[in-house]
């Protein structure tokens, strides 16, 4: 009987992760044309503006958030190098780091753009069976040369944390969803933060490095909520 | 019972979401990220350690990514814990392999290039 009322329920909750994919489409040339135009082909990450109550949001986000745009296909350069840079040259503070003239990062870095990113929440919730990961964020990537705005994402994503890699085997899966329910150790925080990043990108246009390079106009995503 | 049925459905659901994302990433990573995770947690000679062998790893295993070729960043971050630890002409090397691989690197890799060269004219001198 119990095992019934269960069964349901997760198959509820995995129709509801899937029915995800309804609202209205848009394909990702009309979503980020300038993206198409311009071509970027590198990206300068910042660190980004924490509001989430997280203090520790700001290191994992930065320390895994190169890798899915670097797996999109751009240059991306390297973060902690960036960091420790700005700091040489007397900026400390995300927030004047933020309202630097942009063709100071081309100047500096020869960054075709920059990456602006606001972390809203990054809460982890406990449960025995699923525990979760939620991160609301808002990103930006700016042109250093015309100093627009090229892609622009606002949400949250859900990352179950009994989920976090595509690889392995039935048996690995099945062990790492039982250590997850009885005991998530901290240390993989990072790797949730990865999947957590890995989706949040997934609206790019694919980089120069990409197989999918100017091929992947008509790749249909969710369109965002109206923006000004 | 109940919780193999748990288990099961609980690893249906992680199949159905991986379904997305089956082909090989472009690079890889290894323990990179891991690394530096714990590197900025806790700076220390011994962390920084790791993340270098974490990286050489990665660098070594290039072939394990679908493009065969060692992720963005990765030389000039392998250079940097050289430029830390005072070994200039490990440092020079590597920033050239990073410029190399990826010309978007070039402007930034080569002021970088030019201030060892500076430092080393100034003892140099001495």
């Amino acid at each position: 009987m119990k095992s019934k009322i269960l069964l349901l329920l997760t198959s509820l909750a995995s129709l509801l992760v899937l029915s995800g994919c309804g609202p209205a489409m848009v394909t990702k040339g009309t979503a980020f044309p300038k993206m198409y135009e311009e071509q970027p082909r590198s990206i300068l990450i910042l660190p980004p503006m924490n509001n989430s109550t997280d203090a520790q949001a700001k290191d994992y986000y930065m320390t895994t958030v190169e890798m899915p745009f670097a797996l999109m296909g751009y240059y991306t350069f390297p973060t902690e190098m960036v960091s420790d840079i700005m700091k040489q040259e007397g900026v400390y503070d995300t927030e004047i780091l933020y309202n630097m003239p942009l063709s100071k990062f081309k100047e500096y870095f020869g960054a075709d753009t920059v990456l602006f990113t606001t972390i809203n929440k990054w809460d982890v919730s406990y449960a025995v069976i699923a525990s979760s990961l939620t991160v609301s964020i808002s990103s930006k990537i700016v042109s250093t040369t015309t100093n627009e705005v090229l892609w622009r994402y606002t949400g949250t994503v859900v990352v179950d944390l009994s989920g976090g890699n595509s690889g392995g085997s039935l048996a690995g899966l099945l062990v790492k969803a039982i250590a997850t329910a009885i005991n998530t150790a901290a240390a993989d925080y990072v790797k949730y933060a990865k999947v957590a990043n890995a989706r949040l990108i997934y609206t790019l246009p694919a980089g120069p490095y990409s197989p999918m390079y100017m091929k992947d106009q008509d790749i249909e995503l969710v369109q965002q909520g109206k923006r000004h | 019972m109940v919780k193999n049925i748990i288990l099961i459905s609980a690893a249906a659901m992680t199949f159905v979401l991986s379904g997305c994302s089956s082909k090989e990433p472009l690079y890889n990573y290894g323990d990179y990220s891991q690394e530096y995770y714990n590197y900025k947690k806790n700076m220390s000679p011994e962390t920084q350690l790791e993340l270098q062998k974490a990286i050489e790893q990665a660098i070594e295993d290039a072939d394990d990514g679908s493009s065969d070729r060692v992720a963005p960043g990765m030389y000039a971050n392998l250079g940097y814990i050289y430029l830390k630890t005072g070994n200039t002409k490990m440092a020079k090397q590597n920033f050239i392999k990073e410029k190399t691989l990826y010309p978007e690197a070039t402007h930034f890799m080569d002021r970088l290039i030019q201030k060892i060269d500076a430092l080393e004219g100034d003892t140099d001198e001495k």
